[in-house]
């Protein structure tokens, strides 16, 4: 665990491939074990379900322009008569590929289990745009075996029947409604430029506070200030923090990462998980890491930032997927090529954030 | 034999371009009858019936000089049901279902009175009935109270990946394929009255079994015949009970017919 902040990271062991590149993972997959012959879709209250939009899973930003300023009847036109024409990959699409390949490598290890990641596209789009969404499906050799496209009714319910353990959407508005019910959520944008990431070690970061832990701490930071905040996290040390909304998440992916470990694969891990927080090590930090101890849960990096900007650091480590609740941290990865999503849940939701360049760096101290 | 009395509180429809549905009595009203002052309790088909009603009123409105219609007529082969012809058809008036013809016949000959009034979907709540009739072509559907059993503004037809028989040898086979698929290419059109939003008639694609490309082809083949989904589930495999809690048909169209998993 790395408790200095801002410290170059070295990754070591693994392959960083230029993402989109099919080459080394084509080769790597002929050396693999074949896929099993019945690669049905898992039950799914066995698995690891992972729903996401049609427009974080693609890239749909030439249509969604279309539907905005011409409106749905063109929309639908234009879709359907492309609908040959597969779309390029979105946001999310590296982190899919990256389920995938965890899932090739449990399927080796584990052949009967299923517990694995299942990946499910839900989309309010019309039945209408599904062909051109399963072709390019098809088109990317993504395993997506099951889809909901809901004609505009909202997705929730659908997202529960299917036990969703994280929902990926485009749309804030569904993001919010997802966490009000319970579901992991979160929103996700689309980088300007996507930095290369590995494409058979599943990186996923998190941020502490209002993300993994309840935004209790954060309030106090809100209504009386960094000081204060210092104190009281000092004080409750040793009282763990209440659960945030992507606590389950990470705790499937130990669950998962336990399955590697006993088969000795725990220095090169196919899943790694990262905090990545403006807590500082000397002080706050150790509440934050004792109360995951207490969770029964393991990260294998924390990084302390105390208040330094998260992009940089996160260029270094390549999550596939980065999570905060603070808008202000989401922009700053995603001007670094990080695929940040943003949470949107807590005080820092009700609280607008500083306006001037100087209050931004104050309150971004957590 | 087979008798039809007409509703003549209900204006007949042109039977050559209506969509011509037959109901059994046993949907349409409850087993036990009240006192014969209150008639008939209404059965599962109910909901169904109304809104069918509703379709009828929006396509009106899209053109009042619309001759495509739902076309309701009630069948009863029960001896005992059929003496009580007034009473039923006093319990249809009560209860404003727009029922146009009531059709009498020995059950040896129901299938006879459905071809005789050319029906093109067949409803009932029971199993037997809904095969035989579905053996001799006339694509039928098994209502069950766990169908969409709340008033509702919106058909909502659901098709399963076997909705569309595929071509086996047999001349049975063929014409049950031509009456089944000439039901679709009918619903089809009454859809595309309606514009995307806002629509009396909504239509759903639920594969369970199958995986994304047998739902594609399903989507393929009713969009040849003039169906246009409006909402595609792909289950893989997942149970089904809490999807069709979610999407609450009123009417479920396999090959024959189907039973609801709980």
């Amino acid at each position: 665990m790395n408790l200095n902040s801002s410290q170059t990271l070295t990754i070591s062991g693994q392959d960083v491939v230029k993402n989109g590149s099919q080459h080394s993972w084509e080769d790597a997959k002929t050396i693999l074990k074949p896929s099993t012959p019945s690669k049905k879709p898992p039950k799914p209250e066995n698995s690891i379900t992972i729903a996401v939009s049609s427009r974080v899973l693609f890239n749909m930003e030439k249509e969604q322009q279309i539907f905005e300023q011409q409106g749905m009847e063109e929309y639908i036109k234009y879709q359907v008569a492309h609908e040959t024409e597969p779309f390029s990959p979105g946001p999310a699409f590296s982190f899919v590929k990256a389920l995938e390949a965890v899932n090739t490598q449990l399927r080796d290890l584990y052949t009967e289990s299923e517990e694995l990641f299942d990946v499910v596209l839900i989309t309010n789009n019309h039945a209408y745009v599904g062909l051109r969404l399963i072709n390019t499906i098809n088109h990317h050799q993504l395993f997506i075996e099951r889809f909901c496209m809901t004609g505009g009714n909202s997705p929730i319910g659908y997202l529960k029947a299917y036990n969703t353990n994280l929902y990926l959407s485009s749309d804030p508005v569904k993001v919010h409604e997802a966490l009000e019910e319970g579901i992991a959520a979160a929103t996700m944008f689309t980088p300007e430029k996507m930095t290369e990431v590995s494409e058979t070690q599943l990186r996923v970061a998190f941020d502490g506070d209002a993300v993994l832990f309840s935004d209790e701490s954060e309030q106090i930071y809100k209504a009386h200030g960094l000081d204060k905040f210092f104190e009281h996290e000092k004080a409750h040390e040793n009282k763990p923090l209440d659960h945030g909304p992507l606590k389950g998440f990470l705790e499937v992916l130990g669950k998962l990462q336990k399955k590697f470990y006993a088969k000795g694969q725990r220095m090169d891990c196919p899943i790694r998980t990262y905090l990545v927080t403006a807590r500082s090590a000397a002080s706050s930090g150790a509440r934050a890491l004792k109360t995951l101890r207490s969770w029964g849960l393991e990260i294998d990096e924390a990084l302390f930032l105390a208040g330094a900007p998260k992009g940089p650091i996160l260029e270094k480590i390549r999550p596939h997927i980065f999570f905060d609740d603070q808008m202000f941290h989401v922009e700053g990865a995603a001007e670094m090529g990080t695929v940040a999503c943003h949470v949107p849940y807590g005080i820092a939701q009700r609280v607008p954030e500083g306006k001037g360049i100087k209050d931004k760096e104050i309150s971004s101290i957590k | 034999m087979v008798s039809t009395v007409q509703n003549t509180d209900v204006k007949q429809k042109d039977v050559g371009q209506a969509v011509v549905v037959a109901v059994s009595f046993a949907a349409v009203f409850e087993a036990e009858p009240g006192d014969a002052r209150s008639g008939y309790r209404l059965g599962v088909a109910l909901p169904l019936l109304q809104v069918l009603q509703k379709v009828n009123e929006r396509l009106l409105e899209e053109n009042p000089a619309e001759h495509q219609l739902f076309d309701i007529i009630l069948i009863t082969t029960d001896s005992w049901q059929q003496q009580q012809s007034f009473s039923i058809i006093n319990s249809t008036r009560r209860h404003g279902l727009e029922v146009s013809r009531f059709c009498f016949s020995k059950e040896e000959d129901f299938i006879e009175s459905l071809m005789q009034n050319n029906v093109q979907l067949f409803l009932t709540t029971d199993g037997n009935e809904a095969l035989q009739a579905t053996q001799q072509g006339v694509p039928s559907a098994l209502l069950d109270k766990n169908l969409a059993s709340c008033p509702s503004e919106q058909l909502r037809v659901l098709f399963c990946e076997d909705a569309i028989i595929q071509p086996h040898a047999g001349s049975t086979a063929a014409s049950k394929k031509s009456a089944q698929q000439s039901f679709l290419a009918q619903l089809g059109q009454i859809r595309q009255k309606f514009g995307m939003f806002n629509s009396p008639v909504c239509f759903t694609l639920v594969t369970s079994r199958g995986g994304k490309d047998s739902c594609c082809s399903t989507l393929k083949s009713l969009r040849a015949l003039g169906v246009s989904v409006d909402e595609a589930y792909c289950l893989g495999g997942a149970p089904r009970g809490p999807f069709l809690s979610l999407l609450r048909p009123h009417l479920l169209l396999s090959d024959g017919f189907t039973q609801l998993d709980g």
